[in-house]
């Protein structure tokens, strides 16, 4: 394990969690100075699972495709605005493919030091084929994990930090 | 998410009635109206004929996933409903259905509506699962097949 971290991974899937978790994650990028990237991988697996077992036909995975492809930069916007309001440099990325793999890889190829999630489910199944992605993604993950729960903590905090107006300084003097 | 985030005791029904394919949408949406989760009938029964008449959602092995999505609801709904005996339902193999999973998601939740008709998928796709679904009496044994 590296410490500090300097470079954080946010994982979004568009859950009210993953967004709390952002807020985490753009909190601790600016404790230790690091640098934040938020990452929305679109499911393709997911789709192409849905077309090979004819659950949906053509134009519904032609669809589906498109609302979250536009899901993941509405997300992705919506984190970076955050970050620049707390003075964080943010990079996005926004993938497709399998979930899991599209993180871990990222994980691997550019040193992330923690990889921040949140919308681990809070109901226990031993039945692998219900682990949700955030699950799948926190077991295959290969550098440590920050698990982020939904509380108003983290909200208070976030929102305590100061806003920085764009091209100047902190306001909170 | 996946479907053991949206699996809801109240809305397993065993035995289904009905012994049509019409028939079975409508008594799966009403076990929504009946525990007050949608007030608009007709509006999200609408939305699921329409969709089937793209093409029929009974699967294969005995599954049906009917499936919409729709502005009359605020979340993802699922209701699982299991007939005695094998109706038809237009499926792919032919052969009746028995296993109905009823989804229901609004404009806005691409992604874990996906997400939750694959894991919908993945659960059914073991013959054992079948086989334990089709054996069980009541809510509470299907609740204990996925949580268990």
């Amino acid at each position: 394990m590296k410490e500090p971290f300097k470079n954080i991974l946010v994982y979004l899937d568009g859950s009210e969690e993953s967004i709390v978790a952002s807020m985490a994650a753009i909190t601790l990028a600016l404790r230790l100075d690091a640098h934040l990237t938020a990452m929305y991988v679109v499911n393709t697996k997911a789709l192409q699972e849905l077309v090979k077992a004819r659950i949906f036909l053509e134009f519904e995975e032609q669809e589906y495709r498109r609302d979250i492809e536009g899901d993941a930069r509405r997300y992705l916007d919506h984190v970076e605005k955050m970050a620049i309001q707390k003075g964080v440099s943010c990079t996005l990325e926004k993938r497709s493919g399998t979930v899991q793999t599209e993180v871990r890889q990222y994980v691997q190829d550019h040193d992330v030091d923690i990889l921040v999630l949140g919308g681990l489910s809070q109901i226990h199944s031993r039945r692998d084929e219900l682990m949700n992605e955030a699950d799948r993604i926190m077991r295959s993950a290969t550098c440590p994990v920050l698990v982020v729960r939904d509380n108003d903590d983290i909200w208070d905090t976030f929102e305590s930090l100061p806003n920085v107006p764009v091209g100047g300084e902190s306001d909170d003097t | 998410m996946t479907l053991k985030d949206v699996l809801d005791r109240d809305l397993i029904k065993i035995p289904l009635e009905s012994t049509t394919k019409h028939d079975v949408l409508e008594e799966l949406i009403d076990v929504l109206v009946q525990h007050k989760q949608v007030n608009n009938r007709e509006e999200l029964l609408s939305a699921i004929i329409a969709r089937e008449t793209l093409g029929s959602t009974g699967l294969v092995d005995g599954i049906a996933i009917p499936h919409a999505k729709t502005k009359a609801i605020n979340s993802i709904k699922l209701v699982l409903g299991i007939t005695k005996q094998p109706i038809d339902f237009d499926a792919q193999d032919g052969k009746g259905s028995q296993f109905f999973f009823l989804v229901l998601a609004p404009e806005k939740e691409a992604s874990a509506y996906v997400e939750v008709l694959a894991s919908i998928a993945r659960a059914t796709h073991s013959a054992a699962m079948r086989r334990l679904l089709a054996a069980a009496r009541n809510a509470d044994d299907v609740f204990d097949l996925f949580f268990d």
